[in-house]
């Protein structure tokens, strides 16, 4: 039910869609025209060279390794462009930027939920693709639910780097053990007002706030729930001592004693400080929580090939090349960040690694984290969450 | 003999406006400008009308001709957006008066006083410039920071006094807004204390003005339209403002481009963020034009 409201949501969202009354018309002759105007030159600008395969993505797959082994291997060219959050990136798609993308590379609910629907990527072939699944960790093997489309027909993409975020402690001061039992409550005791921080990925934050609030966050929300989630909200923002969307900030501060653990953060956020040796930065799944019995939220990255009217040649060729174990390890390493990969099954690649970079991603405990996480979702209500949590920021007192 | 008041006029047909404008169309200064007419038309122009249409479609669209509404408008008012307006203008006019205390003394040392070594001063003030704005923030951040930063660690180590922390005040944003925006203040005024004539000073003088009437009533009203032009443009930058409450307030303190940023990105919702958008350009704009007003740029530039 939930679903077919949000199809029915996303296709009203369609900018391409045309529209009937004349009034509409004129204001899409008035957007078009200043779109001519104002975006015409940035977006001839942006143009691809024929020769070059253009990416939107995240930092995983930017790394020169991952590049030129490409440009190695295919004799083509790559263009990026860096995330600032997944819709942002979606957002350029709807906003016609499918013309310039030829890969997309986000986390798993966009591809399923709302690129498909909205026409913005096109399929894989599952014959040439879904090999390269049974390969992976168990919890890959095909048909995998975020690489498939809602009706589970259709591949959307391949995935790899993937983990849990949640929250992460300074285990000079908070033992890990005692986070994982204490959970989310540990930021709602008042003695820790003042004692932590907020990493400021907002979607994140709202997930998490949820989970601190006892609340499922991939569940559609009552009144009284939301009123839970607001002043669960305001309780989190106005304790936290400080707020920042930059990790090496929320690090920096809990090494130099500002704070002593920090809201929203994974492995993603301390695997680089952690190999260059403060593993005392601990990433934290609570044993138990509101989702299912379940307190740790479960992200897996997709990289899909979007609906490009000039699509480049090499696109399908990319997503075969970025699971070859040489790449796989490329992207696990990539820029300084330190993730697991779904291939890490294979051993050819997990030997790969150092024993210091698994440690600087806690792969030890990577089952754990799993087990006791649920999957990265749309929250249902996010828009209604949202406004409270931009509203707690505001009036942070 | 006929009496000239008396004759005839003679028939001149008078052009109509579509002559007029064709004709103005036609001269070469338009001509001329042209180019430049449609490039400012489409890189200032079309953007700011997009923005504005946006900010009268329904929340959460992405589609120009999703319907007309001043809903935007109407949430901005009733919500709490008022504080971090609040925040971006008084940061922003605290800066701008504080930039005027601190760059005055250092105009006049730069166009009156240093002489030889003018040039490098001004180097010392431009170079940072050439380094880019969070750079230089995370190095406030760096020296500010707790326990290892540099100046508490460096203190603790060497006197053993614990300073706390520094960071995550309204007061170590404005620190670093001063700090970012100074030379944008500076350069503009030393341009306005360089048009006071040594000789009108020198004549006030032996006519017995005091060095304060001196500063007050020769100075002061020569350099200000340099002044007011460092004043406003500092101004409308740092109104603008987002990394220093980022990093050095660690967002604590809401400011109008934080909102904006979160309504385009995690929100998703471009309609509210062009609303807000828009309400920050009409209440900067009001407030440069109330400057403007007394600004006389022909003067400034020295054309009279």
């Amino acid at each position: 039910m939930n679903e077919d409201k949000l199809l029915k949501q996303m296709v009203k969202r369609d900018p391409v869609r045309g529209a009937a009354a004349t009034r509409r018309q004129v204001l899409q002759g008035i957007g078009a025209g200043a779109l001519a105007l104002g975006a015409g030159g940035a977006l001839a600008g942006r143009a691809r060279a024929a020769d070059e395969l253009t990416m939107l993505t995240w930092d995983g797959y930017v790394d020169p390794r991952v590049l030129d082994g490409f440009t190695d291997q295919y004799d083509t060219g790559i263009k990026y462009e860096l995330h600032t959050s997944d819709p942002d990136s979606v957002n350029k798609l709807r906003a016609g930027e499918t013309a310039i993308w030829d890969i997309i590379n986000l986390n798993n609910p966009w591809a399923r939920e709302m690129m498909w629907p909205e026409g913005l990527i096109v399929e894989l072939d599952r014959a040439r693709f879904e090999p390269y699944f049974e390969a992976m960790l168990p919890m890959f093997h095909p048909p995998y639910k975020w690489a498939m489309s809602l009706d589970n027909e259709h591949l959307l993409g391949v995935c790899q780097r993937v983990d849990t975020f949640d929250f992460v402690v300074n285990t000079d001061v908070i033992s890990a053990e005692m986070a994982k039992d204490e959970g989310w409550d540990l930021f709602n005791n008042p003695d820790m007002a003042g004692r932590y921080g907020i990493l400021a990925y907002d979607n994140w934050n709202i997930m998490h706030i949820c989970m601190a609030a006892g609340l499922h966050p991939f569940k559609m929300k009552s009144d009284d729930e939301v009123a839970t989630f607001e002043e669960a909200a305001r309780r989190l923002i106005n304790g936290a001592k400080m707020v920042s969307d930059d990790f090496v900030a929320v690090n920096l501060a809990v090494i130099n004693d500002e704070i002593d653990m920090y809201f929203g953060g994974g492995t993603y956020s301390i695997s680089a400080a952690r190999l260059d040796g403060l593993t005392n930065l601990y990433h934290v799944v609570p044993r138990s929580g509101p989702a299912d019995g379940k307190g740790g939220i479960n992200w897996i990255e997709l990289s899909s090939v979007v609906n490009n009217p000039d699509l480049h040649p090499k696109a399908f060729d990319w997503m075969e090349y970025i699971l070859q174990p040489d790449t796989s390890y490329a992207v696990a390493t990539a820029g300084g960040f330190l993730l697991p990969v779904g291939q890490m099954s294979q051993p050819e690649l997990l030997a790969k690694f150092t024993a210091e970079e698994l440690d600087s991603f806690q792969w030890d405990e990577f089952d754990y984290r799993i087990s006791h996480s649920v999957e990265y979702d749309v929250v249902p209500d996010y828009n209604r969450l949202y406004d409270i949590y931009t509203a707690a920021r505001r009036e942070k007192s | 003999m006929v009496d000239r008041a008396e004759a005839p006029a003679p028939l001149i047909r008078q052009p109509g406006i579509g002559a007029l404008l064709l004709s103005w169309l036609r001269s070469p200064g338009v001509l001329n400008a042209t180019p430049v007419l449609i490039f400012f038309l489409i890189g200032f122009v079309g953007p700011l009308v997009i923005v504005l249409a946006f900010s009268f479609t329904p929340e959460r669209t992405f589609d120009l001709g999703a319907g007309f509404t001043t809903e935007n408008y109407e949430h901005i008012f009733t919500e709490s957006y008022y504080i971090s307006f609040i925040w971006s203008f008084a940061l922003a006019g605290l800066t701008v008066l504080c930039n005027l205390m601190i760059g005055y003394p250092i105009a006049y040392g730069l166009s009156k006083l240093f002489g030889r070594w003018a040039a490098p001063v001004m180097l010392v003030l431009v170079i940072p410039l050439f380094v880019s704005e969070n750079v230089r923030l995370f190095g406030w951040y760096l020296f500010l920071i707790k326990g290892g930063g540099i100046l508490a660690g460096g203190l603790k180590t060497a006197f053993g006094i614990d300073t706390g922390t520094l960071l995550y005040e309204p007061g170590t944003i404005l620190m670093g807004m001063i700090y970012v925006y100074l030379p944008f203040t500076l350069f503009p005024i030393v341009l306005g204390l360089s048009m006071v004539p040594r000789d009108q000073v020198e004549a006030s003088r032996d006519l017995g003005a005091s060095r304060f009437q001196i500063f007050r009533e020769v100075e002061l009203p020569i350099a200000m339209p340099g002044i007011l032009i460092g004043a406003l443009l500092t101004f409308v930058l740092a109104v603008g403002a987002i990394s220093e409450a980022k990093l050095l307030g660690g967002q604590n303190t809401p400011v109008i481009a934080q909102d904006i940023q979160h309504e385009f990105t995690y929100a998703q919702n471009w309609p509210l963020g062009s609303a807000i958008s828009v309400l920050a350009i009409v209440v900067t704009g009001f407030l440069v034009v109330l400057v403007m007003r007394r600004l006389d740029l022909d003067r400034l530039l020295g054309r009279r």
